[in-house]
């Protein structure tokens, strides 16, 4: 080839290349092969390995050849294609879809044991099998968590009877074989794995350590972004799908529900055919008295979750007083208190259940149930589903005293056990009498019988209401006609009580002679009137006085800005007296109040919303009471609404009345169309009230629950979950008390 | 016969009996990379200089050619320039040579040592990392590993380290007579060598080795090479129908590594010790296909698509197995990045893996492929060009060009040039001419016609030698044989990819803020 004496362009990727062959071009000598102009392109090999000798043959090859010759290719290591046992390894066929193949994401993970059992445990197994059955499965998931509950350190025996559950002697035989074997074993696990890394970095170089992490991102700004945005969505997925449970959970009970009373018409008819009831007139005899309990409407709409959280609750209802309390459940509706969540509004609703007359099914809590409290988080949309058909004031009952987080503000946890300490059950009914005190509701006006007092969140007082042998008798009292005449009880005066009485039981005579006494408490929120009028006494606190008034007489009385300014004031004043007085008490009690001295402006809203009233600890007896107030004069409209609701809406006003009838039940925070907390006090049933105390019997884990719950804000999210978790894991009776903690931490989460 | 007197230790090179292709006896020089010995004999595990590393084998005594011995040459105080060319990983002859340069820059100082390998560098970084920890037992720990892996042998790193000597780190930016003061205040059996600093700017900071780049799936630094790395460590698999000899180190868990044969699921890849493990597997295993999404299926051929991040398991399987036939291939770091294409062949017993390539999620530099591999039973029946035009199918439904990752393997290489120059000259010798006009093309829309990316375009045509300079201009210049040469080895390929049946969306990674 001749020199180029021109220099030639540099070859341009985008100008058009003529293509000619060869035979065209007559000339071709004249044409120059110049590769000079192009930069020669490496061939992306290693300069070391390019000059090997098998390559640079093969290379040489194709140049020549143009095509492969068989001496000429790169040599490898050979490959067989030969096991005969492949059909019997390989077991069955696999047609081919038709379809081209789409795997589901979550159908991959299995509960397989991943230890592969080897000759020398079949023999192991082989062994077992004739004292018992045990399939190799098994035997490989024995194995399978054994090793992967061992990190370093073997496994203890305790720690495999706990990990295992089987009966002893397999136990005992897996366990020793596997820690001899394990000893034998030359790699770190019986399950062989790819060496993990070491955070310490001593594995950088470690040639058998695969897959290390990388620790940056590639990308982190992008990345955050769309963490979030993803992460809100999961949130949003995953509570649609909790409704979606709840609704289908709904489904099956209403068709259960449908089916019993096919059932129940069917022997109904049959009674009727045996006893010759064929006009029907022993049928009415027996319908009416029913008929009054039958009136109470389907429970007014609900964003679901909450409802199903309800059922839960009351499925523990049903199941304490069964087991811990002798009397029988009497077949009344439900009311209950349900959470809401609106924008960090908790806001109460009632909901209406009807215990049916047949033998209680005793549900055990499925997955669903524990799955089913959603988490917020900010952005979260709200209920796209709830119904739209629902009035605006039903969103939004507290009007501008909706409770809202504040930033900088610390919220504590409604205290728990502020009522009950660890004696209580050791001591027994006559401890019950001490701890507990009569109490009546303004409205309805009726006495509830025993009950303890104790703040939840806002200030709100909740009543746990506890069983006692004069239940019902006490539930027919005049609340009137207990109280003691004005003015024989100041609180700040020491009152003698005979809650020291080593009575254990008590008639009711005595009971109402010592409550007149002023020897026994009795709780009763007072009427507003007295209130403002009770301003004048410069901070004492009211004192009850014949009480004739309902709350819905004193607002309709006039109750005005003023006196809600005054209320507040004294309501002030009340928390600044409690805290003394608790100051002065023991240590713990101070630490149960202690969510006083926390309220904000909102928590102090929140606080003149609801009735105030911290007669806490028992050691110093008192009477105080404060009823329950409305908000301010903003919600008088609402109120307005709610007193002609009584009238209007027979199914609603049905349920304010018997908001308290249920003896064991609790009682709702607010009225379905009431939407100011008329009555913010809570009774909680018998039920609830020995699971609460049983939080303090000793049992570790509702105690760490107990304490988790005390010092964090959200826990009553979290803590039903994870304590019905324990409770499922340790199927032991606990599980009721820790309902009972759910319980409880969820009724105080309406505020 | 291996003569009691003569002790071969490793880094001996000698002629080693070895059987070529056409089965003739050859006697090829040999590295001795390790010895082992077993009851009554010795065995020795040896690299054929200039040939691949698949190659090396462990061989007895009786096919080393003793009479041409050479050891291995400590002492090199007069770099030689004719250190033996060809295998790549270095020699300590040639690592003392390079050593021995750069010492000379610093001063006179007799390094007589190679420069250990990771492991003490490691160690010796470390205590540099953390003077007060640093004791004497630990420098004499690192001295007595530096010796042992000194007679073994040597990786390729140059890595500088720093002395144990307390206060060397103040020291440090004094300049090069400092340095060497405290070198020969050291031990003269130490096993490092220390270079003045300044010399390896990007590696002066604590000597910690730095980590593989993050990006990629291969290695083209070997710095992290070791003795054991370079050395096959699994015997045999059987996988489904097949048994097949590993080429390179795989880091399938140690306590595997002694078996006579690893067991691995055909369709999981899970790696089993025992005949009876992987039977008790299969009653638990039901994948008959790889466990992911069919997006292209003709025949019997269909391929896989796998998420490195969504299936970690199945993914590190797929690696550990590729690992054993990829040379440059990096486990390093995770699977996440990843895509997996598993190309598979069906028969009633389900889709048996036939080859496979990974993908970069997202890649910057262009990469449409990372590894490659056609498993050996399925080679050289046309299956990697397969491979090879699937993945370019999917650079077309991006609308991208692409190139895969480097370095490429001497069957990589020849793989991807026979693909690109059947896809140019295909495309070429299909150009009919306008309206009496030389057909005429630019590289840019070869490019883009075929996604191969323009500097692959190039290099495919200088490689054929097509492009010519005549009368003022390039021009393309198809020759006989070229041709002929095309015709024939389409006819051959038969296995094509049929972009219809390609199912395929991509997914745009850089918006899902994960890979």
């Amino acid at each position: 080839m001749s020199k180029l004496s021109f220099r030639a362009r540099a070859l341009d990727a985008a100008k058009p290349l003529p293509i000619y062959r060869n035979k065209d071009l007559p000339d071709l000598t004249d044409c120059v092969s110049i590769n000079r102009a192009v930069p020669q392109m490496p061939t992306g090999m290693e300069k070391e390995e390019e000059s090997e000798h098998h390559l640079q043959r093969a290379i040489s090859a194709q140049q020549v050849f143009r095509e492969k010759k068989e001496s000429m290719v790169i040599p490898v290591p050979e490959a067989e294609s030969n096991i005969t046992y492949y059909d019997r390894l390989y077991k069955g066929e696999f047609r081919i879809p038709k379809q081209l193949i789409h795997i589901q994401p979550l159908g991959l993970d299995n509960e397989l044991p991943d230890y592969d059992m080897d000759s020398e445990d079949e023999t192991l197994l082989n062994r077992l099998n004739r004292k018992m059955e045990l399939k190799p499965v098994q035997f490989e998931t024995m194995m399978d968590r054994l090793e992967k509950a061992s990190t370093n350190q073997l496994v203890t025996l305790q720690e495999a009877k706990l990990l295992l559950n089987e009966d002893d002697y397999l136990l005992k035989s897996v366990y020793d074989y596997w820690v001899r074997k394990r000893k034998n074993c030359r790699g770190p696990s019986l399950i062989p794995q790819i060496k993990q890394e070491k955070r310490d970095g001593s594995t950088n170089s470690d040639a058998y350590v695969a897959f290390r992490r990388r620790t940056e991102k590639m990308q982190t700004r992008k990345n955050r972004k769309n963490d979030e945005a993803s992460y809100e969505k999961m949130l949003k997925l995953r509570r649609e799908f909790s409704r979606t449970i709840s609704i289908l959970e709904m489904i099956k009970k209403r068709e259960k529900s449908k089916r019993e009373l096919l059932h129940l018409t069917l022997e109904v008819f049959e009674k009727r055919y045996q006893i010759g009831d064929f006009t029907g007139e022993i049928l009415n005899e027996v319908t009416v008295p029913l008929a009054e309990k039958t009136v109470y409407p389907a429970p007014i709409s609900l964003p679901i979750s909450s409802r199903h959280k309800t059922e839960n609750k009351i499925k523990s209802h049903k199941i304490g007083p069964k087991h811990l309390h002798p009397f029988p459940v009497k077949p009344e509706p439900h009311f209950d208190f349900v959470r809401s969540h609106k924008k960090y509004n908790k806001r109460p609703k009632l909901d209406t259940f009807r215990q049916t007359g047949w033998p209680e099914r005793i549900q055990t809590i499925n997955k669903a149930d524990i799955k089913q409290y959603d988490f917020h988080s900010s952005g979260e949309e709200d209920y796209p589903l709830s119904p739209a058909s629902e009035p605006d004031e039903e969103n939004d009952p507290d009007g501008v005293f909706a409770f809202r987080r504040k930033a900088g503000c610390s919220y504590h946890a409604p205290v728990v056990d502020q009522s009950c300490s660890p004696h209580w059950q050791q001591t027994g009914q006559d401890q019950l009498w001490q701890r507990n005190c009569l109490t009546a509701l303004s409205v309805p006006r009726r006495c509830i019988a025993v009950a303890c007092r104790r703040v939840g969140r806002g200030g709100r007082v909740v009543l746990d209401r506890t069983s006692s042998d004069l239940d019902h008798s006490l539930g027919h009292l005049d609340p009137d006609m207990l109280y003691p005449s004005a003015g024989s009880c100041v609180p700040d005066l020491p009152v003698h009580t005979n809650t020291n009485s080593h009575v254990s039981q008590r008639s009711l005579t005595q009971l109402l002679g010592d409550i007149q006494a002023c020897r026994w408490k009795f709780f009763r929120p007072r009427p507003l009137q007295d209130n403002s009028r009770a301003e004048d006494k410069k901070g004492t606190p009211p004192v009850e006085k014949g009480g004739g008034t309902t709350l819905s007489n004193s607002v309709s009385g006039g109750f005005t800005e003023e006196q809600f300014q005054s209320h507040q004031q004294q309501l002030v004043h009340m928390h600044k007296q409690l805290q003394q007085q608790e100051l002065q008490q023991n240590s713990t009690a101070a630490e149960a109040h202690l969510h006083l001295h926390t309220l904000d402006s909102a928590g102090a809203h929140f606080a003149a919303s609801a009735v105030i009233n911290t007669p806490n600890n028992e050691n110093r007896p008192q009477i105080a009471s404060v009823n329950g107030v409305l908000p301010n004069s903003g919600s008088f409209r609402q109120v307005k609404v709610n007193r002609s609701a009584p009238s209007g809406g027979g199914g609603a006003g049905g349920e304010s009345g018997s908001l308290v009838r249920s003896p064991q039940l609790a009682v709702p925070q607010s009225l379905p169309h009431g939407h100011g907390h008329l009555s913010t006090v809570s009774a909680v049933s018998p039920a609830h009230t020995h699971h609460t105390a049983r939080l303090c019997a000793p049992s570790p884990s509702a105690l760490k629950l107990a304490s988790v719950a005390s010092s964090l804000d959200r826990v009553p999210k979290v803590t039903p979950t994870s304590a019905i978790d324990i409770a499922r894991e340790n199927h032991e009776p606990e599980r009721l008390a820790l309902n009972g903690l759910s319980e409880t931490t969820v009724a105080m989460e309406v505020t | 016969m291996a003569e009691p007197t003569v002790e071969i230790v490793e880094g001996c090179r000698l002629p080693v009996l070895r059987k070529n292709q056409e089965n003739e006896d050859e006697w090829p020089l040999a590295e001795i990379l390790s010895v082992k010995d077993i009851p009554g004999r010795k065995l020795y595990y040896v690299h054929y200089i200039d040939f691949n590393k698949r190659l090396d084998e462990w061989v007895t005594p009786d096919r080393l050619d003793l009479k041409k011995l050479q050891f291995p040459k400590k002492e090199a105080k007069t770099p030689t320039k004719n250190g033996l060319p060809g295998s790549r990983p270095s020699s300590p002859e040639r690592e003392v040579k390079r050593k021995a340069e750069s010492v000379s820059l610093a001063t006179q100082v007799t390094a007589a040592t190679p420069v250990p390998s990771l492991p003490s560098s490691a160690e010796a970084s470390q205590a540099s990392v953390y003077p007060a920890m640093r004791d004497s037992s630990f420098s004499i720990k690192a001295r007595e590993e530096h010796e042992q892996l000194t007679s073994l042998t040597t990786n390729g790193t140059t890595r500088r380290l720093i002395p144990s000597q307390p206060g060397r780190k103040r020291k440090n930016c004094v300049g090069t007579e400092e340095i060497v003061k405290v070198f020969q205040n050291n031990s003269p059996r130490s096993s490092t060598v220390y270079l003045p600093p300044g010399e390896d700017s990007q590696d002066s900071s604590d000597g910690i080795p730095s980590a593989p780049r993050m990006t990629g799936s291969l290695v083209s630094d070997r710095s992290h090479d070791d003795i054991i790395t370079r050395m096959k460590n699994i015997d045999c698999i059987e996988l489904g129908r097949h048994r097949l000899k590993p080429w390179y180190f795989s880091p399938y868990p140690q306590e595997l590594t002694t078996l006579p044969i690893l067991y691995l699921c055909e369709f999981c890849l899970k790696y089993l010790k025992s005949l009876k493990c992987l039977q008790r597997h299969l009653t638990k295993c039901n994948l008959r296909h790889p466990p992911g999404n069919e997006i292209y299926r003709k025949g019997t051929i269909s391929f896989f698509e796998i998420d490195g991040r969504k299936n970690k398991m199945y993914s590190q399987n797929l690696c550990l197995l590729a690992k054993c036939f990829l040379d440059h291939k990096t486990l390093y770091y995770d699977t996440d990045p990843f895509l997996f294409y598993v190309m598979t062949e069906y028969d009633s017993k389900g889709f048996h893996i036939v080859g496979y390539f990974s993908k970069e999620k997202e890649s910057t530099e262009d990469y449409n492929v990372a590894c490659i591999l056609t498993l050996p039973p399925y080679q050289r029946r046309g299956y990697g060009k397969l491979l090879i035009e699937f993945s370019y199918e999917l650079s077309k439904v991006e609308g991208k060009t692409g190139t895969p990752e480097k370095p490429l393997s001497d069957l990589g290489l020849l793989s991807y040039r026979s693909y690109w120059s059947q896809t140019i000259l295909e495309i070429l010798m299909n150009l009919k001419s306008e309206n009496g006009e030389r057909p005429q093309m630019t590289i840019n829309e070869i490019s883009e016609i075929t996604s191969v990316k323009k500097e692959d375009v190039i290099s495919t045509l200088q490689y054929l030698n097509l492009i010519n300079y005549y009368k003022g201009q390039y021009i393309l210049t198809l020759s006989e044989d070229i041709v002929e040469g095309h015709e024939r080895a389409m006819h051959k390929r038969h296995l094509r990819i049929d972009s219809k049946c390609l199912h395929f969306t991509p997914k745009d990674w850089s918006k899902r803020g994960k890979w």
